[in-house]
């Protein structure tokens, strides 16, 4: 009764509505609010607060009942995210469960989610590396998809923007088709990686490099990042916790708080976004309308400009399910494409190894990154029988361990001993470019509603034969180098894994010069609907190789300049 | 889940002695607290005997001192799917015949050195009538040196563990690394 005007109108009017607050939402938020923009930031999931919402963060071992296990009844009712690396019993309650948001899997899709403020932000594998022009290139070189209608000069110092904030650890190598960026001191590769590294120079003198992988993790500028609350990052590893100093770039850690500050940001959780609204008369996006998580009840809230960043197939869906008469398939969807031309990142092979040598030495310590190839396969020029190619990670470890054989005394001394010194372990993992295809799409189904009274997401996605050729052209390429090096005891692996578990999910709102086959412009507005600008995952043209956080940060942060400026 | 929460916490408050009635008409009760195997407490102080077989004690505490056989039971109960849970248990109830059979005696009966030849030799029974009973060893013995190494007096009192690991040093020579001995 007393609370009339919180229906009013203005009242539920902002400058500005980001949907979603993760990685690329959290940006967009940011920078607007920083530059005075009244910016409502709405969270399907739950708030989690930075640090006092990190239940298991300095949590022991033996704090854990099953010691990190993930039970067999919640493995049972939950076969997708199981299947996840980092889904384990630490850091389980930051994870979406198969049945709190069914989709309808028309081929193996195993979709990742975190469903929280702050997103997967407080559960990625925080590995930025740049794009370069040979990626944003791809597309019109090797003819698939359609051309970007950027190149690295538009984003470049986007790039550098973010990478400062965030915090990007790494050493500048020097490399065309990695570019270097802001960096905080590297970490070290060990003696084993080290001499890797030489071996590759002495066999493939500069056409291929292993070099130690760019991380989103604070190393050096302290002063810097204690304004944002932050600090070293302490190599626990254990980031899918959320980490109590900071050490890793997340929403929660950084850019959320950072808006918040500002005064300007009012956030939203439990706010499960329907569709946006189209003004007919207008010509324009002015609102959208959220089901609230719990009490089912829909609202709507106002503003001049919205940024979509619900993560990639979220974002989709959310467009898919914005229909109106001037848009009957989707906002924006004049093209059709909508949906469509979904890719992600190959990550089924891996190839792993022994090394019989430096058996002098071990490492001590952790540290939050390993090595990395950045792609060397048609890079220049074609060169192979499939189109692109593929990153890899790499790492060589090593450690003590105890002669478990025996039994009673022996055994107790053994293990409370550990002495035993194998051959260091070699390991290498695939992250391979696929090509979007118009047949890899999502839909909405015209049936299925999740509880919220939203259609379920269809997803159509699968590898092709240009993947076959690359995971076998990896298995081969890395075999020889390992063999090269001396190494031994040369294992390969194709896990056969359904596409989504590598969380790389791009595409289906796409960029590109032409309305008729594309979404988004240059500045990630919609080409129909220039008040919307979609700046994550689902923006993606094209996939290339690297780890694609970094690139959706520098977007929104872009994006969201540019709708200041146009205001 | 609630109740059987419940019942794990005062189980392991009570040292899982919180018996209900079993089905089977059986004289025992069996422990309520592991819901998917049915263990009675004779069987549970058999699994300690068991672990403390595998790790004794000595100068630090040993696995039965640190109630292991309730997290294996735990690791069992909960983290193992239904056909190795069967296993787990045909393998378990087929031991003190095993051990009749070896030694002429139950377990609980045999000296230290008779209990750690009956558990060595069933991990290496290589025969297929065996596979239960070798299973539900390298079960038990996994689980012992998983518990032990992981359990709170290990971690807070013998060798403290730290979420901090230090800087990364890549380059360590091994004899450079001080060698404190602990003594079992």
């Amino acid at each position: 009764m007393a609370n009339f005007n919180i229906d009013a109108k203005e009242d539920r009017t902002y400058q500005a509505i980001v949907i979603g607050s993760g990685i690329s939402g959290s940006w967009a938020a940011k920078e607007l609010c920083e530059h005075g923009v009244k910016t409502l930031v709405l969270e399907r999931g739950k708030d989690v607060k930075h640090i006092k919402d990190y239940p298991t963060t300095n949590m022991l071992p033996y704090e854990f009942e099953h010691r990190g296990q993930i039970t067999e009844d919640v493995r049972k009712e939950n076969p997708v995210v199981s299947r996840c690396y980092a889904f384990r019993e630490d850091a389980q309650h930051f994870f979406v469960k198969d049945q709190e948001h069914p989709y309808v899997q028309e081929k193996p899709f195993d979709w990742i989610r975190g469903y929280q403020v702050g997103g997967k932000s407080l559960l990625w594998a925080r590995q930025v590396q740049r794009w370069s022009d040979f990626d944003f290139e791809g597309p019109a070189r090797d003819g698939f998809a359609v051309d970007w209608p950027i190149r690295y000069k538009d984003l470049a110092s986007w790039y550098s923007h973010v990478e400062k904030f965030a915090g990007v650890s790494g050493n500048k190598d020097g490399l065309p088709n990695l570019p270097d960026g802001e960096f905080l001191p590297g970490y070290p590769l060990n003696v084993v990686e080290k001499h890797f590294q030489a071996q590759m120079k002495k066999h493939y003198g500069d056409s291929r490099h292993m070099i130690l992988a760019r991380c989103a993790h604070i190393n050096g500028n302290f002063d810097y990042y204690a304004q944002q609350g932050r600090a070293k990052c302490q190599s626990r590893n254990l980031c899918q916790r959320g980490c109590p100093f900071g050490g890793y770039f997340s929403a929660n850690s950084s850019t959320l708080p950072w808006a918040e500050k500002t005064g300007n940001m009012t956030l939203r959780p439990d706010s499960v976004v329907h569709s946006i609204i189209y003004d007919e008369e207008k010509g324009k996006a002015t609102g959208v309308r959220v089901v609230d998580r719990l009490s089912k009840e829909m609202e709507e809230f106002y503003a001049d400009v919205i940024f979509v960043n619900a993560a990639a197939l979220n974002t989709n869906l959310i467009l898919m399910n914005s229909t109106s008469s001037r848009f009957p398939d989707g906002l924006g969807n004049d093209s059709g494409v909508l949906g469509k031309y979904v890719a992600f990142h190959n990550y089924r092979a891996g190839v792993s190894a022994d090394h019989e040598g430096h058996l002098e030495y071990t490492t001590q310590g952790g540290r939050p990154t390993s090595g990395y190839f950045p792609r060397f396969r048609n890079v220049l020029s074609q060169e192979t029988d499939f189109l692109r190619g593929y990153a890899a990670g790499f790492s060589a470890s090593r450690g003590p361990y105890a002669d478990q054989s025996g039994i009673g005394m022996e055994l107790k001394e053994n293990i409370l001993n550990p002495d035993k010194w194998g051959p260091w372990r070699i390991g290498s993992h695939m992250m391979g470019e696929t090509i979007p295809k118009e047949s890899n799409y999502v839909a909405l189904d015209p049936n299925l509603k999740d509880e919220w009274g939203i259609p379920q997401l269809k997803v159509n996605v699968d590898y092709d034969d240009n993947d076959e050729k690359m995971i076998k052209d990896y298995l081969e390429q890395m075999t020889e180098m390992f063999d090269k090096a001396g190494f031994t005891n040369i294992r390969t692996r194709d896990d056969h894994r359904a596409p989504g578990l590598d969380i790389h999910e791009m595409g289906g709102v796409r960029m590109g010069k032409d309305p008729k086959t594309s979404m988004l412009n240059a500045d990630n507005q919609l080409h129909a609907v220039p008040n919307v600008y979609v700046t994550d995952g689902a923006s993606m043209t094209s996939t290339a190789t690297q780890n694609p956080s970094l690139t959706y940060m520098a977007f929104a942060a872009r994006a969201a300049h540019h709708a200041m400026k146009n205001r | 889940m609630k109740r059987r929460d419940a019942l794990r916490s005062l189980a392991l408050l009570t040292g899982g002695l919180v018996l209900v009635p079993s089905c089977d008409f059986s004289e025992e009760e069996i422990l309520s607290a592991y819901d998917r195997l049915k263990v009675s407490s004779s069987m549970r102080e058999l699994l300690g005997q068991i672990t403390d077989t595998i790790i004794p004690s000595g100068n630090l505490k040993g696995a039965s001192d640190l109630d292991i056989q309730d997290f294996i039971l735990v690791m069992v109960n909960d983290c193992m799917d239904e056909d190795a849970q069967k296993s787990f248990m045909k393998g378990f109830n087929s031991f003190d015949a095993y051990s009749k059979d070896k030694k002429g005696k139950k377990f609980s009966d045999l000296e230290r050195m008779e209990k750690e030849e009956v558990v060595q030799t069933g991990l290496h029974e290589e025969s297929e009538d065996k596979n239960d009973l070798r299973g539900f060893l390298g079960t038990t013995k996994r689980f012992t040196i998983q518990g032990f190494l992981l359990s709170e007096y290990m971690q807070t009192e013998v060798k403290s563990y730290s979420l901090i690991p230090g800087d990364y040093q890549g380059e360590v020579l091994i004899e450079s690394l001080k060698k404190e001995k602990l003594n079992g």
